[in-house]
């Protein structure tokens, strides 16, 4: 076996046409790589520069004021997702989903939405990140590398000489495959191991990632093969082949989305906020109670703090019904988070159907850029607004004296926590 | 009949009897036809939906009951963008950017809600769209059908025949041409289609058929690709290699390679950003709530020479109104002049991004497409300027009326008790200051002018591409 192996990798040497395919993996994967890690490290810059912002703005905002109200209603705090160590070879949902946000204690269903993402035109065409090139750049190519193997023997008239004189076919096609194959992974991979020494990925996601790259390949080969059985001239076997990618990569997964979201309809999102909106404009108009007993029946422990006075604005009133506005909203808001996982869990099933698909989300996966890391963050937002309220509560509603050290003690955003 | 079309019959002919063409031409066409269906629908009841939802938005706001006007300017307003009629072709970034945007006074809000981000994932190019389809998967079918169609003649003896009658080269390359052209003409059968149902819709014949001509010369430059290299290389798979590297080098590698590269050598930073550094210099303007502010003690003392009176007390207008349609106008000027910088610097992304059309014809298709359909980013960009109009527009109405119809005093007592908060109100026909705001795409000619560029790349690109059909034509030898 070795002796082919050597063989065929002197043949290889000698083609021009093989090499071309193969230097061109190697320049794209690399390309990919190094955007990638441009790319995550710019984002890691704006989040540095944002923290230290975001504390600057909030002690400026912070100094002066004279109650827990105004306090809680001109602090904004930063919230974000830090790229993960893997992140530049796929950055997946990062460039549709939002991934920073500054909130503060007002009603979180207005901050929650809003999108700081990039340019419209980036989220549209997409990146040129590793996932993509693996996923559908690669098995191109490796179509492009095997489907002439056994056809081209034929055009030469060589085929059924070679086939006679190899003795089994099997020391013969599967070396020579072997060795493209090999080389088109290799030559992949290695600018990926590169840049996760780089970027300190774990030795096990770097091997997952190799593993899963591997694997795909693997099946566009068999495919590659049993078509390549045909007796068939080589340009009705590409065409035939690139059909098949065409359907694999393209069709299926857009039949597939379109099915899913039809199944799944999503609430629209203007109706979260407009309901929101509503119930918090509409409060300034209705009496205190009207606020103030779905705000207790939630906090129960401030029933005895809940009263306000005829007289004068009063912070406390205005935040309950800033609360009082998102747990309005809440059915619908859960509504529309449980609409995404579902519509994502079906798209995870129906990916089975296109190795393309497969091997972006299980990029994306790994890379915590799917929609599932998405809803995470979100989730976090959520529970550290919750935090906010935590803390701002029991000073505001027993009414405690003000006490601007105190400040010092608010809680502080841990993109860690979960 | 003339050799040229003989030709070109005599190709069909081969084409209708070869199974792989006619199955890929099928496949195609019903893709095409499902899709432009599937498209048209969603499209329509999307733009329905939202003017609806627009006219609703202005009823619910007129409908509202006394109050204080500064009330209705925390009330907001919503403005949403129904998409332009060709984007039953080419929905472009309306997807991504969302299309409804909340408008209340002292914020500029984003565009929220956009359709990506709650999308199916699965990966890479998963939303297939008619403008997709031609931009990707024709040029892929005249590769298929095309890419032996001289080599053919030199593979079956026929080629050392023809020359041998007499017949050139270019005689030759031009039935070949003819016979793609008749190709390329049946498949632009459906966008014809889908343009003249967007001009039934109230869409400009101008840009419908600017659309449709800039997509002809599109497919039209991948016809001469494609024969350019059946003619200058000699075997049927090393010609299909080629195309295909060319196809997914220009179709795929290049616009995600121009993505990266635009975003990697502009840097636009995001809103929360822009915003940060914004809210410092915001500070210094004084609050907008709080009338005392010492930022207006200036506009204080103007005012009250104005009106030759020695304290706020004796105006004959609301001191309150006065500071909040001042420091309105002062912090939108300064968010206006940050979401100029913002928009200007991703237009400048995008339109670096436009200029790799010279390397990808797909680019320069894509962008013109966009631009012509009216759903590019400069359309978006309109988009959020209008809107930020509208906002500032009723923003400052409802302030002007809080300046004059409301009573200084009744509205510094306006927290004192239930009698006291409702004195403090003016009647609801004020609301009616609110515009009728229905967004519609740019004129016909404003969209060509921005569409120029890239029209001319594909013009460039075509020229260039029969250039060589021309040249290796005149050369062919045995």
């Amino acid at each position: 076996m070795l002796g082919h192996l050597t063989r065929e990798t002197r043949f290889l040497i000698k083609d021009r046409g093989a090499l071309f395919w193969l230097l061109l993996a190697f320049v794209l994967s690399i390309v990919a790589v190094t955007f990638g890690i441009a790319e995550v490290s710019e984002q890691r810059e704006t989040i540095a520069t944002l923290i230290k912002e975001d504390a600057a703005d909030r002690a400026n905002a912070l100094e002066g004021q004279e109650d827990w109200g105004s306090a809680a209603y001109y602090a904004f705090h930063l919230t974000y997702a830090p790229p993960s160590d893997f992140a530049f070879a796929a950055m997946g949902q990062r460039d549709s989903s939002p991934w920073k946000h500054r909130v503060r204690m007002l009603a979180l269903e207005g901050q929650i939405h809003e999108a700081d993402t990039r340019n419209a035109d980036f989220g549209l065409v997409g990146r040129f990140d590793f996932a993509f090139l693996a996923a559908s750049v690669a098995p191109l190519l490796l179509i492009l590398l095997l489907y002439d193997l056994r056809a081209s023997e034929r055009t030469m008239r060589r085929h059924d000489l070679l086939v006679a004189t190899a003795g089994s076919s099997r020391s013969l096609w599967l070396p020579r495959a072997l060795v493209r194959v090999t080389a088109l992974v290799l030559l992949l991979l290695i600018p990926l191991w590169v840049g996760a020494m780089i970027e300190g990925t774990a030795a096990s996601l770097a091997l997952q990632a190799s593993g899963i790259v591997v694997a795909s390949l693997l099946v566009w080969w068999l495919i590659v093969e049993l078509i390549g059985r045909l007796d068939a001239s080589p340009s009705i076997l590409l065409t035939s082949l690139i059909g098949l990618w065409l359907a694999l990569a393209i069709v299926v997964p857009a039949v597939s989305k379109a099915a899913i979201e039809a199944a799944n309809p999503v609430p629209d999102g203007g109706e979260i906020l407009l309901l929101q909106r509503e119930t918090v404009n509409d409060a300034w108009d209705l009496p205190a109670e009207a606020t103030m007993e779905p705000f207790v029946e939630r906090h129960p422990e401030y029933a005895d703090h809940s009263e306000i006075g005829e007289e004068g604005f009063e912070w406390k009133w205005y935040y309950a019904f800033q609360q009082v506005g998102d747990q309005v909203v809440e059915p619908l808001a859960t509504q529309y988070r449980e609409a995404r996982l579902a519509r994502d869990a079906q798209a995870g099933l129906a990916s089975w159907l296109s190795p393309t698909s497969l091997v972006e989300r299980a990029f994306e996966k790994l890379a915590g850029t799917d929609a599932r890391s998405m809803i995470a963050y979100e989730n976090q937002v959520r529970a550290y607004h919750g935090e906010l309220r935590a803390f701002y509560y029991p000073l505001m509603f027993p009414e405690e004296p003000f006490d601007a050290d105190a400040l010092s003690d608010l809680p502080a955003y841990d993109p860690q926590e979960s | 009949m003339s050799t040229v079309t003989r030709i070109a019959r005599e190709e069909w002919r081969l084409w209708l009897r070869s199974k792989v063409v006619v199955v890929a031409a099928l496949i195609v066409a019903v893709l095409l036809a499902a899709t432009s269906v599937l498209t048209v629908n969603r499209i329509a009841a999307e733009q329905s939906q939202r003017i609806e939802q627009q006219v609703a938005a202005e009823q619910t706001f007129f409908a509202q009951p006394d109050r204080h006007p500064h009330r209705m300017v925390h009330y907001g307003h919503y403005a949403f963008r129904p998409p332009p009629p060709l984007a039953v072709f080419e929905p472009g970034v309306d997807a991504v950017t969302g299309q409804s945007i909340f408008l209340e006074g002292h914020r500029q809000n984003t565009a929220m809600f956009a359709d990506t981000k709650a999308a199916a994932d699965l990966g890479g190019f998963a939303s297939l769209t008619p403008a997709s389809l031609y931009q990707l998967l024709l040029p892929l079918l005249l590769i298929v059908l095309g890419h032996a169609i001289f080599l053919r003649e030199r593979e079956s003896g026929t080629l050392a025949v023809m020359l041998a009658q007499g017949q050139s080269g270019t005689r030759l390359a031009l039935g070949k041409a003819t016979a793609l052209l008749a190709v390329i003409a049946i498949f632009m059968i459906p966008l014809i289609g889908v343009a003249a149902y967007s001009i039934s819709l109230g869409e400009s014949a101008l840009a419908a058929i600017s659309l449709v001509a800039g997509y002809f010369v599109y497919l039209c430059v991948w016809g001469a690709i494609v024969l350019a290299a059946s003619i200058l290389l000699k075997q049927r798979a090393v010609s299909l290699g080629a195309l295909i590297f060319v196809w997914l080098f220009a179709a795929l590698i290049v616009p995600r390679f121009a993505i990266n590269a635009s975003s990697a050598a502009i840097d636009a930073p995001g809103k929360i950003e822009s915003d940060l550094v914004m809210l410092a210099e915001q500070r210094k303007l004084g609050d907008g709530h709080n009338a005392a502010d010492p930022a207006f003690m200036q506009l204080q003392a103007q005012v009250l020479q104005q009106y030759g009176v020695e304290t706020i007390e004796e105006l004959p207008i609301n001191w309150r109104g006065v500071v909040a349609s001042f420091s309105e106008a002062e912090l939108t000027e300064l968010l206006n002049s940050y979401a100029e910088k913002r928009m200007g610097l991703e237009a400048s992304q995008s339109r670096l991004f436009g200029l790799f059309g010279v390397v990808s014809p797909t680019i320069a298709i894509s962008s013109a497409s966009r631009t012509l359909a009216g759903t590019d980013l400069a359309t978006h960009h309109r988009f959020l300027r209008e809107s930020e109009d509208l906002r500032f527009g009723f923003v400052q109405a409802l302030n002007e009326k809080h300046v004059t119809a409301l009573d200084y005093q009744v509205d510094l007592n306006r927290n004192n008790g239930e009698e006291a908060s409702r004195a403090a109100t003016i009647n609801a026909s004020a609301w009616r200051v609110l515009d009728e705001f229905r967004f519609a795409p740019d004129s016909a000619s404003q969209r060509m002018d921005r569409a120029m560029l890239s029209l001319a790349i594909l013009i460039a690109w075509l020229i260039a591409a029969t250039g060589v059909v021309y040249i290796a034509s005149r050369k062919v030898k045995l």
